[in-house]
This record gives C-alpha cells, structure tokens and sequence, in this order.
C-alpha cells in the first residue's frame, strides 16, 4: 500500500500549508474583530445606493414585501 | 452576540413608523422641543443635528440614514475650543499616537457612543467628509476607531473635533497617555492550540493502524514505521511551543518552592515525551505521541475556556481611566492646558461645567457643586464655598471654577488610596486555588506509588520497571484535574454573569466560597438617596403656592425635582415665563407673575447656615423661594434597596455582618432595624479607616466579602477577601474590584454565595472522577500493561467525561437553583 | 471630493459570462441526467446509438453537472464577490477570460471525447490525459489570479468567504495532479499510473475531496456572503464561521476512504475513513445553524422572499446530506447502502438542494442587481421554488426506497439458507417503478431550472447591464506594528517561515518525482497465480473501459455471505495488481462481474451484448449490437503493451512486437468456439475481444483455488 506513503504526503503538506495560514492570520490579527467584519460587507454597495437608486431600492423593498 | 447592526423592519412596522404625529429628529430620533429647526419637511431636535445631517447629505452619505431608524447621536453642545485644546500639547500627542512620522500619523480612540451599523458606516467612511483623512476604521467589538491622518494637513485636534461634531465623542483619558493600547494576549493561546490540535488530529490518525493493528490483519513494518516517526516530528512543536507554560510555570513554580498543578501536569508531558521517544529509537514500540498532543490540546482548550471573560468589561481599569488627561493652567496673561500630571501645588486651574477634578485643591472663584457621583455613586451636586477644600474625583456642575492645587495629582488623596499597598500585592487576599493545594499531596502520592512500582519490579526486570515508572508518570497526569476547575468555575462565572454578577476572573468564584463575613458600605449600597417620602421643611404652604413650585420644577430634569413633581399634590399652571437654569444651583421662572426660585439653600437665599450641620444634610434637600422670599422646603428620605431586608434575614443566619459608613449617622436609625442588634455599625468611616477594619478582620482569620461603591472604598474592596463594587451601569464604571453586582441585584447576594459553594462542591466530584481514572489507568500502568492503545483511550476519556460533568452539572445545578443559564 | 480614496473598477463581464455558462450547462448537465434516468427504466431511449448510450454518457452528466454547472457557478460567485470583498479588481482580466474560456473549452471537449469512449474510467475525473493537464494549467493560473488579488487587495481583514475559496483552488488543484498521473500511449488514451487497490485509494481519496472541496468549501464560502446579503443581515456569529472554516479543513482531507469500505483496503485505512467522517458532523452543523440563525428576526423574508426560500432550503439540504453522509460511511449501514441507489440519493440531497438551490438563489439575487432593475417576474421564481423542491424530494425519496429494498432483498436468505432471490433481474425489476418516479423528479426540477432562465432573460430585457461597477476604497496602509499585510512581507521579515513554505514547495515537487517509480515498484504482484492481461483481454478491457461498463457493473466482491454466494469467492488485493486503472465501479445496477468468468459460454454473452433480453428477459442493460459489428482496432496494442510494461507489468521483454500474433491465436480460438455454438462470426471483431476479457475475469484465482 505505498500509495498510502503519497497521500499521507499530499495531505501532510495540504494540512500544513494550512496550518501556517491559520498561524499567520491569528498573528497578523485577522481575528482581533470577529463581529465588524460580518456588518461590513453590507456596507459596500450601501453606497451606490445611496448615490443613485435609494428610492428605486426603497420601493423594492416595500411592494416586494406586499406582493405574494 | 453583539446587538445587530442591520435592522430592517418588516413592511407593515415601517409603515408605523411613518404614521407617527409627534416631531422625531430625523438625526437622532429624539423628540423635538419644537418645529424651529427643520430642512425641508425633515426636523430637527437641535442645531448640532442639524448640521450633521447637512453635513452627510453633502457628502452623499445619507446611507447612515438607511441602514438604522434615526442612528445619529447628538453631538455635545459644548464645543468650545477650549474643550480639547489640550490636544495640542506635544507631549500628550506623541503619547496618544500609536505611530506618527511627520507626515502621517496614526491614533486609536475609544468610542463609547458606537453602537449601530450606521456608526460603522459613517466612522468607516470619515475620509469622504475630510480628506486629510486617509483611513479609519472600526473594531465594534472594542468600541474602538482607528484613524490615520496627515498631520500637515490636520492636528490631531481638528480630527477629534471632528469626530466629536458628529456625535462620536472620543473618550479620552489619563490612561491612554499613561500605558499604551491594549495588546490580544489571547493571540499566542489560539497559536498553540490551532498547532496542538492540527498536530493532534494528524497523530491520531497516523495511530490507527496500531490501534486496530491488534485486530485482523496488521500494517507493512514500513509504514508501521514512516507513521510513528511522522508522529514522533509532529509531536515536537506540541511540547515545544504548544506545552511550553505549563513547562515553564512548573519550573517556576519548583523555584519557588511552590508545588502548583503544573508540576504533575509537566511529569505527565516530559514522562510521555520520554518515553515515547525512546520507544521509537530503541524500536521497542510506538510510543504515545497521541496521548501526548491530545493531552496538551485538551488543556489548553480548557485554558481558553477559563480565560474567556466578557469582553466589553474591564477590570484592569484604576483611577487613571477616569481622570482627564489635560487640565486648563490659568497664568498670568494666558490659560493653556497642560497635562495633569506636570501639575504642582500652588497652579492655579480653571475646571469648567462637567469636568473632573484631577488634584486636591482649594477653590478659590465661583460656586462649587461638586457632584461625588464617580467617586460615592451619589448624584445630588454637593456645594462648595470659597475656600473649601476640593478632592480630586469631583466633578464640577455649573459655572467655571478656579482652583489652587495643594497636592500633586500623584499624591492626591484619591490617587495614594489606589497606589496603597494593598493594590499592588495580590498575595494579601489569594489562598493558593483547592486545586493547587491538593496537587502538592497528589504529586507525592504519585511519585510514591510511581516509585514504589519502580522498585517492586526493579529486582525482576529492569526493563519492565522502567515502563512501569514512567507509565504510571504519564496516567498521573492530572489533565482531568486540571480541567474540572476552570470548567466548573467558567461555567459558574458565566451562569452568574448571566445573572448581573460579573467575576474579574473564575477564581473569584472559589474565594467566595469561603467568605465567613460580610461587610456592607452604606453609601449607596444599600440606600437609595431621594426616593423615599417628601418632608416638609417649614410651615406648610397653601395649594396655590405648592402649585406655583410645582409648576417651575415641572420643567427641571434634576432627579430630586422629578421626585417632588410627582410627590406634590397640586394644579399645574402650564405657562412659565423666562425659565432659566443655573446649574448645580437650581432654576428660576415666572409663574403667574410671581418669581419662583427652587434649588439649594443659598440659592434661595435661605441665608447663612446658622446650624452647622454638615454639607451631608443638604442631600435630598431642595429649597424655594417666592418672590424672593425663603419659604422652607422639601427633604426627601432616603431609602433603604428594595429586597435588602430579605437579603439581610438571609444573610445573617451563616455569616456575621458588618456596616462601614462614610456618612454620619443620619441614617442609622434607618438601617438599624434591618440588621441584628449585634452587628457593628460604625460611621464616619474614613476609606482608609475602612481599610483598617479589614486588614484587623482578617487578622482575626476572617475572609471578608466587602459591599462597596467604587472608588472612595476601593481600597478597601481590594484589601478584602473578595470585594464587590455595587453598580448601576455595569460598563461604565468598573474600578478594580473582584466583581460587579448590578444594584438591582442586590437582593441575590445570597444565592451568589451559595452557589459558590455548590460549585466548589462539583469540582471536588470532578476530582473524584478523575482519580478513579487515574485508578484505573494505574492498574494498568503498574501491571506494566499500559498500551499505547489504552492511554489514548483512557486520557481523553477522562478529561472529556471530566469536562462534560463538569459543565453539564454546574449548569444543571444553576438551572435547579433558579439562576437564569 | 476625496483625494486620497482610489477609484477602481469591478468588471461584470467575466461574471455574466459565468452566469450564461451557468444556465446553459445547468440545462446540458440535468437534460442529460434526466435522459440516463429514463434509460434505466426505457432502455431503448438510447436509441441504438453508441454516444448516447447510458453508460457514456452518464460520466457526460455527472461532469457536466459538477464541473460545468457548478464549477461555472462557483467562478461566477467568485469573481462577483471576491473582488467586492477584497475592495480591488481581479489581479489580472486576462487571466480571468483565458480561465473562462479555457474552462468552457475542456469542458467542451469532455462532452465530445467522453461519449466518443475517450475515458480514463475514473469516476469524476474521466477525461484524458491532454484534458487533465490543461486543467492543471487553467486552474494553476487561477489560482495565481487569486493570490494575487489577495496580495493586491484593500482590505485589511479576509473575509471567511475568501479562505473558503482559497482552501479549494489549492486543495482541488493538488487533488487533481496527484489523481491524474498516467502513462500515456497515444495522444487521446492512457493507463493510469497506479493499479488496483492503489489507483482505488487514489481515486476516492480524490473522489471524496473533489465533493468536499467543490461541492461544499466554495459553496460555504458563497453562503458566508449572498445569505448575509440576501438576508440584509450580518451573518449569526462570524466567529463561529471562522472556527466553521478551520475545523472543516483540518479535518475533511482524511475522510476519503470511506468510499471503499469492505473494499480490498487494509482495514484500518477503512476506519480511518469512518471515523474522520463522523467527526465531520460538528463543524458541517455549526456552518448549517450559523446559516439559518442568520435568518433570525427576518423569517417573515422566508415567506415573501423566493430568493431566501432558495437559499435557507439549500442550507437545510447542506445539515441533512452532511447528515446522511457519515451515516453512510458507518459499516454497518454501508454494507447495505453500498453499490445501491442509496448513494446516488445523498448525492443528489447535496447536488440538487445544497448546490443546485444555493446557486438559484444567488443567480436570482445577483441577475437583477447587475442588469440595475428588479425581478421580471416573482411570481415565477416561486414557482420555481416548489417545482424545485419538490422535484428534488420525488427524486430523492423514491431512490432511497429503491436502495434499501435492493439491498435488502440482494442480502434476503431464506430458511435453507439459500439467496431468496438468486436472479438478479428479479430485484431490479421490483425497483423500477422507484426508478421511473426518480425521473420524473429530474424532470421537474429541470423544467424549473427552464423557468429560471427565461425569468432571468426577462429581467436582463427589462434592465441594462452594468459592463463595470466603480467604487472607491482607501489604499491599504502599511501596517506598522508587527502586523504584515502581504505574505512576501510577511516571509521577508520571517526567514524561519519562508524556509518553511521552502520546504512544503520543495517536498510537492519532491513528491511528484517520485510517485512514478515509487508506485511501480510497489506494484509486485503478491498472488503468484495472478498473471498480465493477454493482448486480446487488454483490448477487451479497453472496450470495457470505453463502453463504460463500470457504471452499472463492480468488479469488487465484498466479504458477506449474500455476495459470495451470489458472485463466488470474494475479492483480494493481489487479484487486481495489474489493473491499471481499476474497474471496481460504485454502483450495481447489474450484477458484480469480477468472478463472471467462465459463468457463462461465449455464445451467451454474444448474444447477451446484441440483444440482453434475449438472455436476461426484462433486463435493462442497453444493447451493444455495434460491438458484433465494429472491428477492432489493434493499431495500438504494441503500445499498449509497452505503456504497461513501464508500469511494471511484467510481459517479457520486446512481447510488444509478439503481441498481434499471441492476439490473433487466441481470437481465433474464441471465434471457433463461437462457430461451434452456431454464432456466425468475424475473430476480428471487438466483441471477440469483449468476451475475452470478460471470460478471463476472476480466473486466475480458481486455478489455485481447491
């Protein structure tokens, strides 16, 4: 089952590589802030909103919640 | 977790929303005194608003109206450019910036007043409004924004000006110059454990095959090989890096002659370590890499458990954090503010509305109403004359004062009570924790039976012996015994956070467990200031005058007035002519053509105090006069906590109580039919006499609980055994005590304590459980039986039933005794 | 305004390009699974024709639906929602079009080549060498987009969805190189490096991680952003979903050998597969509860909203086949659900609901906000929604009945202890009404997959396409405490670190040096009687191979009692070490052939392959009347032989040339016999061949055999 040898090797590395990854982003701080993140990526295309179709989205909202 | 930042409401709600007939500041949400200030058909509560919507409209940001129903905060009125001239200081800059190199600069502020996806928006986005800007960013979590600025284009106090004209005032203080901002510790813990369990689930993995070797058929000798040696390299960063603190604690620990947890827990890590490796060189066998990173990842998954606290409290704060980090210098052509500390006797300070007083200083100009509530938790302004000494810790409402410090702001009164030795050594109060002092007899024990084995085969077989001792090392290891602590008491401290009970930290929960006394502050603890029945000060009034005075305070805010309003039996006149407000004094108006003053004494021209009775007796006093006429006033009683009296019959039948006030004994006739005759109740308690009384207490042996209020007693919160500061706002004020009860909780003293006992109670069954492990992984071993196999079974297998029981029974235990889990 | 904010630009070409890619292999992939689940019940829908027969084109389906339909769905989510999490363009819009239309293009030339019989026989990796090393290079520079864009980004924080994406371009990569070593011996043909158990091993090991790491991590990583942004809300608890990512990576690489349980692997390499699979549960729930707590407070959304209909029923998919999955690999289930249509419905419970309904929620969330108008029409979307779902369960349910009563009935003893039901056929023919419902469920789903894209059509008239969305972000600012922003920074300052990554480079390279030799070396037979494939069996094996055979048919007979009666001595390791690749298959829609050998006379099997009912009455195996037809090509042999040989089969040195004649003698015993039996034919025919191979399974055993 020698096979087994190149897996475990595959894998080995994978799983390293990995941990090395998780290693530098607890260091780098990836995770001091583990809430701000999540509401962020709502914020991006808050924006354009904002600029042009507010309203337009606004009334989306509602009649999308009226209908059915 | 935290409050959603998003919120939208469905349809139907919104449409409500819009229905509503009352003016709403489009900013903040407030009602609106009046329809003055609008834009458009948007209005507006006040100016300050107003300008931030306009503000925000220019800059296409009004997003921060769509993400929240009216986020905005109400910026501080008072922006004189006074308020944060100190800013400008060199010195205190460069100990404010995190990073600063001329040309850019980098700061980090703490912003109390966060708290929706709109503020991360707008405080995300603030280089669109200033464009000197040039990053900003917000850790929710912290409350925290981090800036980056070109420091040509802007000072540090234009960009805090600007933040704080949008309503996120910075919360700047002594103590973010003093140390710098706070460093994840947490950060090499979530390292150790991500590389103990990576190493764990690999060497597990690479174990099965023995494991099951012992079934049908059994793996090529090479491969057998390759896997235990990948193991055996595996396993070296574990120990290395992963294991390393209870290495080196032990090692600590043994210096000192200290015999702690650690030091079985580091025979069990190096004996399996040892013997392991040489298993694989001598080829003898496989050695128990598994055991050896499952055991250092399950205890450091428990120190995680255990190191959790809540993340938005904390305790570490002193004296610092609330002092202000400049004070306004009056010299004799300028003022300028400088910073506290460079303070000296004999300058002279300017303190304006709602500023701290940072030293002892006598007040020279103007009238003081210094309100103590920082440092007594009572808020009624108490009035200072002339001349008048002035601790550091007041707050000044009202007019400017100046002052003259008499000491420097490090030998403030305040200032020595916290720097007192009873803050810096912790060894006064910390009985070495139940599971460090068994595991001194448990490693005898262990080393003895280890021992023991040795030479019972010893004579036989060497070899065997050898196993034997070092087996019997590796089942010792007390890694369940380890655990069942701070699961037990993470849980507790959890349950009782959940309770508006915060612990600084799980021991705490083990010291409460032995407290034998309890000694209560009065101030504030356990009476409640200007909610009990009104007194009538003076002859009495006739309707029509009590309902001129009831029409005026109608329009006051003060709490005492609020409780007069809704005391007095009187018609309300709803017209009042130039209303005017002078603060920590008292109002004045025009009702029906009569001249109506309410306020303090002097205020109302009730004269000179003829009787000296001491400052203490104006709390809870307000006083009128008509067309400038004293006419007598209002004392409103004290009252004693709701549920205090239950608490007290409770208490007293285990532990002997005592009272230390701060006050006169005004209110002993209050508080004495609550507590048994025998209780000591002594007043006029200076902190520091507090103190005394403490440390002359447990000289007697006894563990002390002490029910304080903050600062004037932190002292002696801290010399006790275990102190708790009583509190209306948990996050707000948090000085260096053992705990925090929400005063609305009082009544629940008892059952905190009581359950302390239970859960020290659990732990001993942990233990218990553990050793009967041990038992057995001890047959074993001294039998000379103990397989790879088995250890990997038996090890995590104890330490995850421990943790299990631990934690399921605590939170069983809480639930049967009516604490909320 | 600003001056310091840089102005850049999303492209969402490359994103409606996707998309497009998306719906028209959506409707290839289904359209063609829907037709090879009607043939199971109508054998004559394959119309007599070879390229459309079941057992060729049932890999066209599953690599249209994997690679096609989802994999396009995946890069149409990536490169949406990457680049707006990373606050920059992708790193280079070259590298994002050649990966577009280099993806289209293999995925063309599979759905050419494959029914053509061009086949490596590897389930989920069928394609040829040539294919395999142009994904190798299409997805390398992926990959390399990818990181760069990670190192170009202005965003401090990597959002969880972005690891999500990052573990699978890495993971799938390495996966495919390590599954696809080959010998070639033509430019469109060859064997696979590893042989029997080994090549198994390999191929489920990939097998496993190809569903983990493209059915699953990419599709988490979509959830982690379109839910929040369909749902308007932050997702439950971030950090629950960073512990999510962490713990499903560490863990999922072993579970592959759960595929082969009670196969000829060592059992301990068995176990290893079942245990890993069970702790998979924890963090597959924690990511299903952090999905649907993320609804909290907006589940009136789940009444009105299709596109949240879509998105939570995808994610409560995800919990019951993350569910279902470990149960499986239990043995004790396993040795039932195996080789059933058990397998075929957990597939489909994470196919059809966790990534098929994902990706329509997404599409219908994601068409109107690039073409800047709303939905056409929602009432339609709805629609969608029910056909969907209940499409889904008409399939799902009705298959696992027909699994558990196949299974059940294959194991039935009865009081003699005889097999209950000896003939196969019997079994099959009590599961087709099963069978049929099946189809009809494909069916509808499909339709409503139609539905969507007309809708989705509508909406792209009614709006205008946004080519370019701009936004603007501040420049990511060197971090100046002990924080490095970008990895190159970060190693410089670290040289230990680098060393590391070195290392871990260095050993990949190491690694795919010396697998050839090593796997060679290690491919002694360990059964003496055990012997090569005659040149004749090689050609029948190859037809075997192209025909597809393995779809319906394992040569893989387990240790129970019910399959040692019913096919004869159960299979060991040493029979198959020539096997190059092996032909164990998953699935018994026909009886296992591995001891088929010397079962029946060559005339049976003749006519079986012109006409099975005639043998077989009620069979639904299609029929192969152009194998009796079709010559056979030997043009290869010689080459054949050689390939082998360097694999380390032993034929003598130079049998390559010898080759055509031993084939030649043998073919001609093989028609003689047939002559005898009355069949009038060829010994030039691929049908010779055919027989050949099949009349040699099993064999060498029986020789020693007592």
């Amino acid at each position: 089952m020698n096979v087994i040898v190149i897996l475990l090797g595959v894998s080995l590395t994978i799983a390293i590589g990995f941990l090395i990854a998780f290693l530098w982003s607890v260091r780098s701080g990836q995770y001091e802030d583990t809430y701000t993140p999540s509401v962020r990526i709502l914020l991006d295309d808050v924006d354009n909103k904002s600029q042009n179709n507010t309203a337009e989205e606004k009334v989306r909202e509602k009649d999308d919640g009226q209908q059915s | 977790m935290l409050k959603s930042g998003i919120t939208d409401t469905p349809p139907e709600i919104q449409d409500k929303h819009e229905q509503k007939t009352r003016l709403v500041c489009a900013h903040c949400g407030l009602d609106c005194p009046n329809d003055s200030v609008h834009l458009g058909d948007l209005y507006f509560c006040c100016q300050g608003c107003k300008k931030v919507y306009e503000l925000l409209h220019a800059n296409e940001m009004c997003a921060y109206y769509d993400l929240n129903e009216k986020p905005g905060i109400t910026p501080q009125q008072d922006t004189s450019n006074l308020k944060y001239g100190f800013l400008d200081e060199e010195e205190i800059q460069q100990k404010l910036k995190e990073f600063s190199d001329g040309t850019t600069a980098r700061v980090t502020f703490h912003i109390p007043a966060m708290h929706c996806a709109s503020c991360i928006y707008l405080l995300e986005r603030l280089n669109q409004l200033d464009s000197a800007i040039t990053n900003s960013r917000v850790n929710f979590v912290r409350k925290e924004l981090t800036l980056t600025y070109r420091e040509e284009e802007r000072s540090l106090r234009e960009v805090v000006e600007l933040i704080a004209s949008l309503g996120y005032e910075p919360r700047i203080r002594l103590e973010d110059v003093e140390k710098k901002g706070r460093k994840d510790d947490r950060k090499k813990l979530y390292m150790q454990i991500g590389v103990a369990g990576f190493a764990f689930g690999n060497i597990m993995l690479l174990s099965f095959p023995e494991y099951l070797a012992h079934g049908t058929e059994s793996v090529e000798t090479f491969l057998r090989n390759l896997f235990v040696w990948v193991s055996a390299i595996l396993s070296i960063p574990v120990v290395v890096f992963s294991g390393q603190d209870y290495l080196t604690s032990a090692w600590k620990g043994l210096r000192h002659k200290v015999v702690n947890l650690d030091v079985p827990i580091s025979l069990g890590i190096l004996a399996l370590m040892g013997r392991s490796w040489f298993e694989i060189i001598s080829g003898v066998g496989v050695g128990y890499f598994d055991s050896l990173s499952g055991l250092i990842f399950l205890l450091l998954l428990g120190k995680l458990f255990q190191a959790k606290t809540y993340e938005t409290l904390s305790f570490e704060r002193d004296y610092t954090a609330y002092f202000p980090v400049a004070v306004l210098k009056k010299e004799i052509d300028c003022e300028r503010s400088v910073p506290v500390m460079s303070l000296e006797p004999g300058d002279r300070i300017v303190i304006r509305n709602q500023e701290l007083i940072p030293a002892d200083s006598i007040l020279i100009a103007g009238d003081g109403a210094i309100d103590y509530s920082f440092v007594t938790g009572e808020s009624q302004p108490v009035p200072k004359e002339n001349g008048d000494i002035i601790y550091a810790g007041g707050r000044q409402i009202g007019e400017a004062i100046e002052l003259d410090v008499i000491e420097k702001v490090s030998q403030s009164y305040l200032t020595r009570l916290w720097n007192h030795d009873s803050f810096t050594d912790q060894e006064t109060r910390g009985t070495a924790s139940l599971a460090n002092r068994i595991s001194k007899h448990f490693v005898a024990a262990v080393l003895l039976i280890a021992l023991g084995a040795f030479l019972l085969h010893l004579p036989s077989d060497a070899g065997l012996a050898f196993q034997v001792l070092t087996a019997v090392l590796i089942v010792a290891c007390p890694c369940a015994l380890a655990l069942a602590t701070p699961f037990t008491l993470g849980t507790t401290m959890r349950i009782f956070g959940r309770n508006d009970l915060y612990l600084k930290n799980a021991d705490v929960v083990e010291r409460m467990a032995h407290v034998t006394s309890l000694i209560f502050d009065k101030t504030g603890t356990l009476t409640q200031s200007g909610t009990g029945e009104i007194q009538r000060i003076g002859e009495e009034l006739g309707e029509d005058q009590l309902s001129l005075v009831k029409s005026l305070i109608r329009h006051s805010t003060h709490p005492l007035s609020m409780r007069l309003y809704a005391g007095l039996q009187a018609p309300v006149h709803p017209v009042v002519e130039n209303f005017r407000e002078y603060p920590g004094r008292g109002i004045e108006g025009i009702v029906q053509g009569q001249k109506i003053r309410v306020g303090s004494r002097t205020f109302t021209g009730a004269g000179d105090i003829t009787d000296n009775i001491g400052l203490e007796n104006l709390v809870g006093e307000t006083h009128f006069s008509i067309n400038d006429v004293y006419s007598g006033g209002f004392r409103i009683q004290t009252q004693l906590r709701p549920g205090l009296q239950g608490l007290i019959d409770r208490l007293k039948q285990r532990f002997n109580l005592a009272l230390l006030s701060g006050d006169t004994e005004r209110e002993k006739e209050l508080l004495q039919p609550i507590f048994p005759n025998d209780t000591p109740m002594q007043f006029n308690q200076s902190p520091h006499d507090k103190l005394q009384y403490i440390k002359s207490q447990q000289k007697e042996g006894k563990k002390v609980l002490m029910v304080g209020d903050g600062l004037n007693d932190a002292g002696a919160l801290q010399a006790s055994h275990v102190g708790i500061a009583l509190t209306e706002d948990v996050t707000a004020f948090s000085p260096a005590s053992d705990a925090l009860l929400d005063a609305n909780t009082l009544g629940e003293l008892d059952r905190f304590l009581c359950f302390s006992r239970i859960a020290v109670r659990i732990i001993i069954a942990g233990f218990v459980l553990s050793f009967l492990y041990n038992i057995i992984g001890l047959s074993f071993a001294v039998a000379g039986k103990l397989s790879p196999l088995v250890s990997a079974i038996l090890m995590p297998a104890s330490s995850i039933s421990v943790v299990a029981f631990a934690t399921f029974y605590t939170r069983w235990r809480a639930k049967m005794y009516g604490l909320r889990i | 305004m600003a001056n310091n904010l840089e102005t850049f630009r999303y492209d969402n070409q490359i994103v409606k390009l996707f998309a497009w890619a998306t719906m028209i292999f959506g409707v290839i992939g289904m359209a063609v699974g829907v037709l090879v689940a009607f043939q199971l019940v109508f054998p004559s829908l394959n119309f007599g024709i070879p390229y459309t027969t079941l057992s060729r084109i049932r890999p066209v389906h599953t690599n249209a639906v994997i690679f096609a339909f989802v994999g396009n769905a995946i890069f149409m989510g990536v490169y949406h929602s990457m680049p707006r999490l990373l606050k920059t363009p992708m790193w280079s819009k070259a590298l994002s079009y050649f990966h577009f239309w280099g993806w289209q293009a293999i995925i063309v030339s599979a759905a050419v080549t494959i029914p053509l019989g061009f086949t490596t026989s590897k389930e989920y990796a069928e394609l040829e060498w040539p294919f395999d090393v142009a994904i190798v290079v299409v997805w390398g520079l992926f990959i390399l987009n990818v990181v760069m864009t990670m190192l170009k980004r202005r965003e401090r924080h990597l959002y969880v969805a972005i690891w999500f994406y990052i573990a699978t371009a890495v993971t799938v990569w390495v996966l495919h190189i390590f599954n696809s070593f080959e010998i070639p011996y033509n430019w469109l043909r060859s064997y696979s490096l590893y042989a029997g158990v080994q090549d198994a091993l390999v191929q489920w090991w990939y097998g496993h991680n190809a569903v983990a790491f493209v059915l699953t991590t990419p599709f988490l990583g979509l959830m982690y952003y379109y839910l929040p942004k369909a749902a308007n809300r932050p997702v439950y608890s971030y950090r629950l979903s960073i512990i999510h990512f962490w713990s499903l990576i560490f863990i999922y690489i072993w579970a592959g050998p759960h595929h082969l349980l009670y196969s000829a692997l060592p059992g301990w390499a068995q176990s290893l597969g079942t245990a890993f699979s069970i702790m998979l549960i924890a963090p597959s729930w924690g990511g299903m509860f952090n999905g649907l707590l993320t609804m909290r407070g907006a589940w009136y959304k789940f009444r009105e909203d299709p596109i949240i209909k879509f998105m939570v029923v995808a994610v409560v998919c995800y919990g019951w086949a993350t569910l279902e999955g470990p149960l499986l690999a239990l043995k004790s289930v396993n040795s039932i659900s195996h080789f059933t249509d058990w397998t075929i419905s957990h597939v489909h419970v994470g196919t059809l609901g966790w990534n098929g309904m994902l990706t329509m929620g997404i599409m219908y969330w994601l068409i109107p906000r690039l073409w800047k108008t709303k939905l056409k029409w929602k009432w339609m979307a709805s629609t969608h929604f029910y056909l969907a779902f209940v499409g889904m369960i008409i399939y799902v349910v009705p298959l696992w009945l027909a699994a558990v009563t196949q299974g059940l009935m294959w194991k039935a003893f009865n009081a003699d202890g005889f097999l209950m039901y000896p003939n196969f056929i019997e079994i099959t023919q009590r599961i087709l009404p099963l069978l049929l419902m099946r189809g009809l469920g494909g069916a509808l789903y499909l339709f409503g997959f139609v539905l969507m894209i007309v809708n989705l059509v509508a909406t792209m008239k009614e709006g205008s396409f946004e080519k370019e969305t701009e936004a603007q972000a501040a420049p990511l600012e060197k971090e100046v405490k002990g924080e490095k922003v970008f990895w190159h920074r970060w190693l410089e300052k670290r040289p230990v670190q680098f060393s590391i990554l070195a290392t871990i480079v260095i050993a990949i390279g190491g690694f795919v040096e010396i697998v050839p030799l090593y796997v060679i070396r290690s491919n002694v037979p360990t059964i003496s009687s055990v012997t090569p494939y005659t040149p004749l069996e090689l050609e029948g094996r190859d037809i075997y191979i192209r025909e597809g055979c393995l779809a319906c048919h394992s040569q893989q007979v387990r240790p129970f009692r019910d399959e040692t009666e019913r096919y004869g001595p159960y299979s060991m390791a040493g029979e198959y070490v020539y096997d190059h690749p092996f032909l164990w298959g998953s699935k018994r829609t026909g009886p296992d052939l591995h001891r088929v050998g010397g079962k029946y006379p060559d005339g049976w099997h003749y006519s079986h392959m012109e006409d099975p009912v005639s043998m077989t009455p009620g069979s639904i195996m299609p029929v192969y009347p152009w194998l009796i037809t079709n010559q056979l090509n030997t043009n290869a042999t010689a080459a054949k032989i050689r390939a082998m040989q360097t694999l380390g089969v032993p034929y003598p040195e130079g049998y390559d040339e010898m080759a055509l004649a031993d084939l030649q003698t043998q073919a001609d015993s093989i028609a003689a016999n047939l002559q005898e039996s009355g069949y009038e034919v060829e010994s030039d025919r691929e049908i010779i061949a055919l027989i050949a191979y099949l009349q040699r399974l099993g064999q060498d055993i029986k020789v020693t055999g007592p």
